[in-house]
C-alpha cells in the first residue's frame, strides 16, 4: 500500500552509550551495509541523546546483515538491534539537527 | 524440643552453611537435619529461590513504616535511575496512599530516598492544600537517615522547612509529630535545647509521651550530657513510666560521650540488676563507644560478648561501626571491621548507603575501601552487560565536588581490576549532568590522556544550559575548552548550541574570532550555510556556486533547504540550486550520486509539506518542475511513484503530470487502484434453528406431567414426604425426571436413604439417560455415605462421571461440606474413599480445602501419625498439604519430635524451608511456645509472607487469642519487608472486638516507638475503640465523609433547637449538606453565621464551594470565596475547587473565564483536573480559538507533571476549532500530522467526526472523510476510517455506513476497535440496534465467547428477559460456554422480573466474578506472551 520509496530497511537501535553521537552509530553499522540514514535524537534539554536511534539501510541485505550479528559492541557496550517495528518511523526526519 | 532450638540458634549465628553443618553435627541431635536445607549446602542462604524483583511486591504490600523507622534490612536494590517515572504521576489516587507508595517503593529498592524525590512529594503535598496530620509525619520521618547523601544539616534543614510550611497550611500536630522531629534530630545529630522543645511542646498544648522522653535523653546522652539525662530519667520514675532497653542503650552512649568508658560498660550489669537483660541494640550502643575511642580490644571482646549473650549483629550494626571508626578518625582498624562482615542477603544496597553517608561525609577513601568489598558478580547478574560496578560511587563523588585527583585515581583503580569497562567517562556523563564546566572539562583532559576520544557532543549537556540562561561567557568559556582539548565545534555543535545564544552571525563571528577560534573550519561554513539558506536563497546559490566552498554533503544541509524552499517564493533560484546540487558532485559525499541525492531531495521536499502547504503553492511548484525540466534535470520512477503517491494524497493530482515530465516516459508504469469488495455473510441460519427447537419443545409438553410435578414439589416445599411418595405411587406412569428429582432430593433430606436409592433407581430404570443436577446428585452421595452405603455412594458418583455433570464452584464447596459431614459417621477409611473417586474421576480438581476433611477425620480421632501420613500423601498425589497447620500444633503439643522431624524435612523438601518456618513459628505461637517461636522467625533470611501472617492473624482475631497475636506482632518487629502497619491494625481489630481501649492506647504507643506511619484505616480504628469508652483521641482523626454525614444526621435532629452549635459541630453539619446535594441550604448558613462573625477553618469553605459549582452556582460560590478570604487570610480555592470553576465556566460558554482562571492556577503551581482541561480545550474547540487552546497545551507541557490526558484532546479541539473558522483544510492537516507521525498510537478522532456530524457539517464530513480513506490507502492507517464508520452506525447512518465499509474494507478487521465500541455501548441502556446494525453490516468480526456476553449485558441494561432467555438458549444450544458473569446478570434480571431463574444463580458478587475474568484475561495475555 505504501508508496516503493517509503521502503526503508529500518533496525531501532537502544542502549547506546552516551560516548557516541550520530556520527560513530553511521560509522558502526557501515559495516553491514549501505546506511541510508541515522536519526538519533537528542534531547535538547540535557544535551544528552536518549539513548536509542534509527538506522535505515539502503539495501534488505544490510539490514539483514545488521540483524544477524549478535552481539553488537560499540565502545565496550552491547548495544540491543532490532528490526524496526514501528512503520513511518522518521518519516518526516527533516530537521538537520537530528540527522547527519 | 530443646535441641531443635539449640540447632536453630546455631544456625542463625554461623557464618556460612559450611560451618553450620559441622555444628550441627557436633549437636547430633536427632532433629539436626531440620535446617539443613535452610542454609547449608551449596544454597547461598535460606530464601535463595526465594529472591524476586523485589519492586514486584511493591504496590501489594508496603512495608514503608517499618522501613522508616528503623533502616535494617533491604530488598537487592538495582541501580536505576527511574526516579522521574515514580514522580511524575498524576495526583489522582489518595494522596497519602500516593506519596506513601513512591517513597516506599524508593526504601523498598535502594534503602533511601532521594532528595529530589522527597522534595517532588513535599512540593505536592503543599500544592493540594490541606495536608493531613499523616503527610506531615510521612515527610517528616524522612529527613533523617533515609536521605544518605544530605549532609546532616541541609537534613535538619529540611525537616524544620516542612514543619512550617505544613503548620502554615493547616496540618494538625500531635505528641507523634514532636517525637518523628526529635526521631530526626537525632538522626542528624542536630544540636538543640530539650527544655526549650519541652517548653514548644506545652505551648502547643501537646502532652509528651513516654517515646518523648526516650528521645530527650537520647538527646542529651548524644552530647555526653549525663545530668540532662538524668534529670528526664527522674522525672520519667516520678511519672512511673517504665524505663526499657531504649533508654539503657542511651545512657551507654551518654556516659561514653562523657568520657566515662567504663560507666558505660557498667549499664550493662545496671540493666540485668534491673531485670533487662541488654540486646542487640546494648551491645552496638557500647561497640560504637569503643569505635569512637578507636579501641580496637575491646570492640573485638564486645562482639565476642555479643555473640555469646544471643544478640546477633547483622551486616548493617558492623557497618555502623565502620562509620564511626572513620569519622574518628581510627581508619586503620577499619580493615578489621571489613573482615567481619559476612555479606548478608541485602548487603549490597545497605553497603551502597555506607558508601553514600561516608563520602557526604568526605570519608571518600574509607568509601573506597568499602566498594570493593562488593561483589563483582552483582552487576553481571542484573544485565548481561559490561561491568559497571561503582556508578552509584562516582556520582556521588561529582556531586559532592570531591577532589578531581581522587575522582580520577577511583575511576582508574575500577577500570585496572575490572570493575568498571568505562569509570572516567561515567564520571565524566555525571559531571556534565550537573553541569559542572570546570569538572567535566579536567575530566575530558584526563580521558584525552588515556588516548579515549574526545567528542564534540560531549560539550553539548554544558552549552545547552549556557544557552537556555543566554549566557554568552560561559559559551564562550566553554567553546575555549574545547580548543585545549584541541577540538573543533562541528556544524551540530555550532548550528544548535553555540550559535544561538548570540543575536547575530556577524556577532558570533567576532565573538568566536576573539577567542581565537578558526572561522574557516567546515563546521562554520556549514552552519552559515545552514542559517542562510532558511533565509535567502540567492545568497545561498551565491556561497554554493563559488568555487571555494568546501565540498559538503547535502544532508549537512538538507532540513534547512527543504525549509527555505518551502517559505521562498523565488523559484529561480531555487532551480538554480536543485541544478547545482545536480550536477556538482560535490554535494555528494556518500555513496549515492549527486542527481540521486538531488532527486530524493525533491521527493522530501514534497514529503515535508502539509496537504495546505502544497495546494496554495500550487503554482509555484509547478513553476518549479517545469523550469527543472527546462534544465534536463530527470527523476527516477521511484522517485516519481513517490511523489505521485503523496500528491494523490494531498488531492492535487494536477501536478502529477508536472513531475512526471522530469521522468523518461518509457519508465512510466501506472498503478491501479486496488479493487474493492464487500463482504457480506448470511443470517437466515439462525432462525432456522430458532423453529426447530420450538417445535421440539411442543412435542415434549405433557398437560397431566407438568401438574404432578407441581403438585409434588408443592408437598416437598411443605416437607410433606408421605403424601408425595403416595402421589408418585398412584401416577407412577406419569412421572417426569423432574418429579423424581424433588423426591429423591426430600428422602435424602429426611435421610430415608433407602427410599431416596429406590426412587434413583425407579427414575433410571424409566429413563436411563435422566441427570440430575449436581446439587442433587451430592446430596444423595452425603446420605448415603452417612448411611455406611459407602459403595452405593461411589456408584453415584461413578454415574455423575458417566453423565458428564459438570460441577461449578458452588458445587465444589458443596461437595467439601459433603466430606465434613461425613467425617463424625464414616471416618477416615469412608472419606478416602470418596476422595479418591472423586479426584480420579476428576469429578473436581484436588484443593486443599478438598483434602482437608480426609485429615480431620484423622484428627478428631487422635490419630497424629495416621494424620501426618494421609496429608504427605496428598502433597505427593495432588501438590496440597491440607491442615498441616493443625498437625503440627498437635505434634509440637505432643513433643513428638521424630514425627515433627519428619514433617518438617517433608514441607522444606516440598514447599521450601521458607514454608517450613512459617508452618513452625506458627505452631510454636499457637502453643505459647513465645522463645521457640522468636528463634524461628529471627531466621536469617526470613522475610515477611504477608498472605501467612494476615491468615494467622485472622486466625487469632477469630479465635480470640489476644497474646498470641501481640506476641506475634512484637517478633515480626524485624522481620524483612513486614508491613508494620497492617501488624499492629490486626492486634487494633482485636481490641476494637473485645473493646479494649487500654490495650489500643498501648498499642499506639508502641506504634511510636517503632516509627510506624500508621494508615488512616488504623488511626480510624484506634479512634473508635478510644472514642466507645469515652477516652479521649490523643491525635487528628482524618476525615472520613460517610462516617460523618452519618453521624450529622444524628447531630442535626437532636440540636436542630438549640441555638448554640458549637464551631466543629457546625463545620460537619455544613459538609454533610454540602455532600448531600444541599449546596444552597449551606451557603444560606454560612452566610449567616458570617453575619454574626463565626469564622470557620479552610476546609469547610473549599468544600461548600465545590459543592455549589457542582450546582453551576458561580456567583454563589464566588461570595463564599470573599467570604473566606476575609476570614481567612490568603485564602485559595484548593485544585479541586478551582478546577471545578474551570469546568464550570466551560459549561457556561465563558471560555475566557475559564482561560483565565487555568493561567491563574498555573501561575501559583496548582494542577487542574484532568477533566477541567478537556472540558476548557472543549469549550474553546467549538468556538474556534485555536490559539486558546495551544496556549492550554503548551502551559500544560510547562507544567512538568503528566495528567495521564491524552494529546488527542488538544488534536482533535484543534481541528473541530478549524472546521469551526471554516478552515477544514488546516483541520485535516493537523489531524493527519497526527496519524503519520511515527510515532502514532492511533489515537481515537471519533469526537470530531461526531461533533461534525451533529452539526450536519457536510464539507467538513466530505474533506475528512477523505482524510480518513486516504490514511486507510496509502498509510495502512485504520483508525480514522473505523472512527467515522463507527460514528455513522452510532448516528444511526446505516447506509453511509455501509458503503465506507465498501470502500474501506481493512475497517471490518479493526477488531479491537470494534469491540471496543461493542462494550461502551453495552454500558447503557437502549443501544442493542446499534450493535445488531454494526452485525449487520460485519457479522463475524469476534468471536461469539467475546460478543455473547456483551449482548446478554445490553438486554439486561434493557431489561429485556425474553429477548434474554432466547439468547441463554441459544447459547445453550450453540455449545458456547457462558461466563459466570453474563449468568449471573441474567440470574438478577430473571428475579427482578419477578421469575425464578432455571438454574442455580452463582453465589458470589458480580466484582467476584468480573475480577475472575480479568485474571483470566490477564493469564491468557501472559501464557501468549511468554
Amino acid at each position: 500500500m505504501a508508496a516503493p520509496t517509503k521502503k526503508v530497511f529500518e533496525v531501532f537501535v537502544s542502549k547506546v552509550p552516551w560516548t557516541v553521537a550520530g556520527k560513530e552509530m553511521r560509522e558502526y553499522f557501515t559495516q553491514f551495509g549501505p546506511v541510508k540514514k541515522c536519526l538519533l535524537p537528542f534531547d535538547k534539554d540535557s544535551g544528552f541523546h536518549r539513548g536509542f536511534c534509527w538506522v535505515g539501510f539502503s539495501t534488505e541485505e544490510g539490514l539483514n546483515n545488521a540483524l544477524q550479528k549478535d552481539p553488537h559492541v560499540l565502545e565496550g557496550a552491547k548495544l540491543q538491534v532490532q528490526r524496526n517495528r514501528r512503520p513511518f518511523a522518521g518519516q518526516r526526519s527533516n530537521r538537520d539537527g537530528e540527522q547527519d | 524440643m530443646a535441641a531443635l532450638l539449640r540447632s536453630a540458634r546455631r544456625l542463625k549465628f554461623s557464618p556460612s552453611g559450611l560451618l553450620h553443618i559441622t555444628g550441627t553435627k557436633r549437636n547430633g541431635p536427632p532433629l539436626g537435619r531440620l535446617y539443613s536445607g535452610a542454609l547449608g549446602g551449596t544454597r547461598p542462604g535460606v530464601c535463595g529461590r526465594q529472591i524476586g524483583p523485589a519492586s514486584g511486591h511493591a504496590s501489594s504490600s508496603r512495608v514503608w513504616p517499618y522501613a522508616a523507622g528503623c533502616v535494617r534490612n533491604y530488598a537487592v536494590a538495582t541501580e536505576q535511575k527511574d526516579e522521574a517515572s515514580v514522580v511524575v504521576r498524576s495526583k489522582q489516587a489518595q494522596q497519602f496512599d500516593w506519596a506513601l507508595a513512591k517513597l516506599d517503593s524508593s526504601v523498598r529498592r535502594t534503602g533511601r530516598i532521594t532528595k529530589t524525590l522527597l522534595l517532588r512529594i513535599f512540593h505536592d503535598i503543599c500544592r493540594t492544600g490541606y495536608p493531613s496530620g499523616n503527610q506531615a509525619l510521612l515527610l517528616l520521618r524522612s529527613c533523617g537517615s533515609l536521605l544518605p547523601e544530605v549532609p546532616l544539616e541541609e537534613r535538619t534543614e529540611l525537616a524544620h522547612r516542612v514543619w512550617e510550611k505544613l503548620q502554615e497550611l493547616g496540618a494538625q500536630y500531635d505528641v507523634s509529630h514532636y517525637n518523628a522531629l526529635l526521631k530526626v534530630y537525632l538522626q542528624n545529630e542536630f544540636k538543640f535545647s530539650p527544655t526549650d522543645f519541652l517548653a514548644k511542646m506545652e505551648a502547643a498544648n501537646v502532652q509528651p509521651n513516654r517515646v518523648t522522653y526516650q528521645r530527650l535523653i537520647a538527646a542529651y546522652c548524644q552530647n555526653g550530657d549525663i545530668e540532662g539525662a538524668s534529670t528526664i530519667l527522674g522525672f520519667m520514675k516520678s511519672k512511673d513510666l517504665p524505663i526499657t532497653e531504649a533508654v539503657f542503650n542511651s545512657l551507654v552512649t551518654g556516659h561514653a560521650r562523657a568520657g566515662d568508658i567504663e560507666s558505660a560498660n557498667n549499664i550493662l550489669s545496671v540493666m540485668r540488676g534491673a531485670g533487662i537483660e541488654p540486646g542487640a541494640d546494648t551491645y552496638i550502643s557500647l561497640l560504637n563507644a569503643y569505635a569512637e575511642k578507636g579501641d580496637l580490644d575491646s570492640l573485638k571482646k564486645t562482639m565476642e560478648a555479643a555473640e555469646s549473650a544471643d544478640s546477633s549483629l547483622m551486616d548493617r550494626d558492623i557497618m555502623q561501626v565502620i562509620f564511626t571508626l572513620a569519622i574518628a578518625g581510627h581508619q586503620q582498624h577499619i580493615p578489621d571491621m571489613v573482615e567481619r562482615l559476612r555479606h548478608e542477603r541485602g548487603y549490597v544496597p545497605d553497603a551502597m548507603n555506607l558508601c553514600l553517608r561516608l563520602i557526604t561525609q568526605s570519608q571518600e577513601d574509607t568509601a573506597f575501601h568499602i566498594l570493593k568489598t562488593f561483589p563483582t558478580l552483582q552487576s553481571e547478574s542484573f544485565n548481561s552487560d559490561a561491568a559497571n560496578l561503582g556508578n552509584f560511587f562516582l556520582r556521588h563523588c561529582v556531586n559532592m565536588d570531591t577532589s578531581l585527583e581522587k575522582i580520577g585515581s577511583f575511576c582508574k583503580e575500577l577500570q585496572e581490576s575490572n570493575m568498571h569497562t568505562a569509570a572516567l567517562s561515567f564520571a565524566l556523563s555525571c559531571a556534565l549532568e550537573a553541569k559542572k564546566t570546570g569538572m567535566s572539562l579536567e575530566l575530558m583532559k584526563m580521558m584525552k590522556e588515556q588516548d579515549s576520544p574526545i567528542r564534540p557532543h560531549y560539550f553539548w549537556p554544558l552549552l545547552t544550559q549556557h544557552v537556555k540562561d543566554s549566557n554568552t561567557a560561559g559559551v564562550v568559556e566553554v567553546v575555549k575548552g574545547m580548543q585545549e582539548l584541541e577540538l573543533c565545534p562541528d556544524v551540530e555543535t555550532l548550528t544548535n548550541y553555540i550559535l544561538p545564544v548570540f543575536p547575530s552571525m556577524e556577532a558570533a563571528r567576532q565573538a568566536l574570532k576573539d577567542t581565537g577560534i578558526s572561522l574557516d573550519s567546515e563546521g562554520f561554513v556549514a552552519s552559515e550555510v545552514r542559517s542562510v539558506a532558511v533565509s535567502n536563497l540567492a545568497k545561498l546559490y551565491t556561497i554554493l556556486s563559488d568555487p571555494s566552498c568546501p565540498s559538503m554533503d547535502l544532508s549537512v544541509f538538507r532540513g534547512s533547504l527543504i525549509l527555505g524552499f518551502r517559505k521562498s517564493s523565488d523559484v529561480e533560484s531555487m532551480v538554480k540550486i536543485t541544478e547545482l546540487l545536480y550536477k556538482d558532485e560535490r554535494f555528494s559525499k556518500g555513496n549515492s550520486k549527486a542527481s540521486e541525492a538531488t532527486s530524493f531531495f525533491m521527493y522530501n521536499l514534497i514529503d515535508s509539506m502539509s496537504e495546505g502547504e502544497v495546494q496554495t503553492q500550487e503554482d509555484k511548484l509547478r513553476k518549479y518542475f517545469n523550469q527543472l525540466q527546462a534544465q534536463n534535470v530527470t527523476i527516477s520512477v521511484n522517485i516519481y511513484r513517490g511523489i505521485k503517491n503523496l500528491l494523490e494524497s494531498y488531492n492535487l493530482p494536477e501536478l502529477i503530470k508536472d513531475v512526471v515530465a522530469l521522468v523518461d516516459p518509457n519508465d512510466r508504469v501506472s498503478s491501479s487502484s486496488a479493487s474493492a469488495f464487500t463482504r457480506f455473510a448470511g443470517i437466515e441460519g439462525k432462525v432456522l434453528a430458532l423453529e426447530n427447537k420450538l417445535s421440539e419443545l411442543k412435542a415434549e409438553s405433557k398437560p397431566l406431567g407438568i401438574v404432578l410435578k407441581q403438585a409434588i414439589q408443592t408437598l416437598c416445599a411443605e416437607e410433606n414426604l408421605q403424601r408425595a411418595l403416595e402421589l408418585k405411587q398412584e401416577h407412577e406412569e406419569e412421572m417426569t425426571a423432574g418429579g423424581y428429582a424433588i423426591l429423591i432430593n426430600l428422602c435424602c433430606r429426611h435421610d430415608n436413604v433407602e427410599e431416596a436409592l429406590n426412587l434413583k433407581r425407579e427414575m433410571s430404570r424409566k429413563d436411563s439417560s435422566v441427570v440430575l443436577d449436581p446439587s442433587k446428585y451430592l446430596t444423595l452421595v452425603k446420605s448415603l455415605s452417612k448411611n455406611s452405603k459407602v459403595e452405593e455412594a461411589v456408584d453415584i458418583l461413578k454415574e455423575m462421571k458417566e453423565k458428564d455433570v459438570v460441577l461449578n464452584d458452588t458445587h465444589v464447596t458443596m461437595l467439601f461440606h459433603m466430606l465434613n459431614a461425613v467425617v463424625p459417621k464414616g471416618g477416615a477409611p469412608t472419606i478416602r474413599r470418596l476422595q479418591d473417586t472423586i479426584f480420579t474421576l476428576g469429578l473436581a480438581k484436588p484443593t486443599g480445602n478438598l483434602c482437608s476433611p480426609l485429615i480431620t477425620a484423622y484428627l478428631d480421632s487422635k490419630d497424629l501419625p495416621g494424620a501426618l501420613d494421609a496429608a504427605l500423601e496428598c502433597q505427593k498425589l495432588y501438590g496440597h498439604l491440607p491442615r498441616i497447620h493443625d498437625i503440627i500444633v498437635g505434634l509440637v503439643e505432643k513433643g513428638d519430635t521424630d514425627l515433627l522431624q519428619k514433617a518438617m524435612d517433608f514441607v522444606s523438601q516440598e514447599r521450601g524451608e521458607m514454608t517450613m518456618l512459617y508452618d513452625l513459628f506458627f505452631a510454636f505461637l499457637q502453643t505459647a511456645r513465645y522463645r521457640e517461636a522468636r528463634k524461628i522467625i529471627e531466621t536469617p533470611g526470613l522475610r515477611s509472607r504477608p498472605g501467612r501472617l494476615h491468615w494467622y492473624a485472622e486466625k487469632c482475631i477469630s479465635s480470640n487469642q489476644m497474646e498470641a497475636l501481640e506476641q506475634m506482632v512484637e517478633m515480626t518487629a524485624k522481620l524483612f519487608e513486614c508491613d508494620r502497619d497492617e501488624m499492629y491494625s490486626y492486634v487494633l481489630r482485636l481490641c476494637k472486638e473485645t473493646n479494649n481501649w487500654e490495650k489500643a492506647e498501648a498499642v499506639w504507643m508502641k506504634m511510636q516507638e517503632e516509627n510506624v506511619i500508621p494508615r488512616e484505616r488504623t488511626l480510624h480504628m484506634l479512634a473508635d475503640v478510644l472514642k466507645n469508652n469515652g477516652q479521649e483521641v490523643p491525635f487528628e482523626v482524618p476525615e472520613s465523609w460517610y462516617q460523618q454525614a452519618a453521624t450529622t444526621q444524628q447531630v442535626k435532629t437532636a440540636t436542630s433547637l438549640s441555638p448554640a452549635v458549637s464551631g466543629t459541630e457546625f463545620q460537619t453539619r455544613l459538609m454533610a449538606l454540602c455532600k448531600k446535594g444541599k449546596a444552597k441550604e449551606a451557603y444560606k448558613m454560612v452566610k449567616d453565621t458570617d453575619k454574626k462573625g463565626v469564622a470557620l477553618s479552610p476546609a469547610p469553605y473549599d468544600v461548600l464551594i465545590r459543592a455549589l459549582l457542582a450546582e453551576g452556582a458561580i456567583e454563589d460560590a464566588m461570595a463564599v470565596k470573599d467570604i473566606a478570604a476575609s476570614r481567612v487570610p490568603g485564602f485559595q480555592l484548593s485544585d479541586i475547587a478551582s478546577s471545578l470553576l474551570i469546568i464550570t465556566h466551560s459549561k457556561k460558554g465563558q471560555y475566557k473565564e475559564a482561560l483565565e482562571k487555568l493561567q491563574s492556577m498555573l501561575q501559583v503551581n496548582h494542577v487542574p483536573s484532568q477533566l477541567a482541561i478537556t472540558r476548557l480545550v472543549q469549550v474553546l474547540g467549538s468556538n474556534g480559538d485555536v490559539a486558546g487552546i495551544q496556549e492550554v497545551e503548551s502551559r500544560l507541557t510547562g507544567l512538568g507533571t503528566s495528567l495521564s490526558l491524552s494529546s488527542m484532546v488538544f488534536v482533535n479541539n484543534t481541528a473541530l476549532a478549524h472546521i469551526k473558522n471554516g478552515d477544514v483544510e488546516a483541520a485535516v492537516e493537523v489531524l493527519e500530522a497526527v496519524f503519520t507521525s511515527p510515532n502514532s498510537t492511533n489515537p481515537s478522532m471519533s469526537f470530531v467526526f461526531r461533533k461534525v456530524l451533529e452539526d450536519n457539517n457536510d464539507k467538513a464530513l466530505d474533506k475528512l472523510n477523505a482524510m480518513a480513506e486516504r490514511l486507510a490507502n496509502h498509510f495502512a492507517c485504520y483508525r480514522p476510517a473505523s472512527d467515522l464508520f463507527l460514528q455513522l452506525l452510532d448516528m444511526d447512518k446505516v447506509e453511509d455506513a455501509k458503503f465506507m465499509l465498501a470502500r474501506c474494507n481493512a475497517v471490518a478487521e479493526q477488531k479491537d476497535v470494534l469491540v471496543s465500541y461493542l462494550a461502551q455501548k453495552s454500558q447503557s441502556p437502549g443501544q442493542l440496534g446499534k450493535i445488531k446494525a454494526l452485525l449487520s453490516l460485519i457479522p463475524d468480526f469476534t468471536e461469539k465467547e467475546v460478543l455473547y456476553p456483551y449482548l446478554m449485558k445490553c438486554h439486561v441494561m434493557d431489561k429485556d428477559l425474553s429477548s434474554a432467555k432466547a439468547l441463554h438458549e441459544q447459547i445453550q444450544k450453540e455449545g458456547v460456554v457462558i461466563d459466570e458473569l453474563s449468568l449471573k446478570r441474567l440470574a438478577v434480571l430473571y428475579h427482578t422480573e419477578g421469575e425464578t431463574a432455571p438454574f442455580t444463580e452463582p453465589p458470589e458478587s458480580f466484582k467476584f466474578y468480573a475480577d475472575k475474568l480479568k485474571e483470566r484475561a490477564a493469564k491468557v495475555q501472559t501464557t501468549a506472551e511468554a
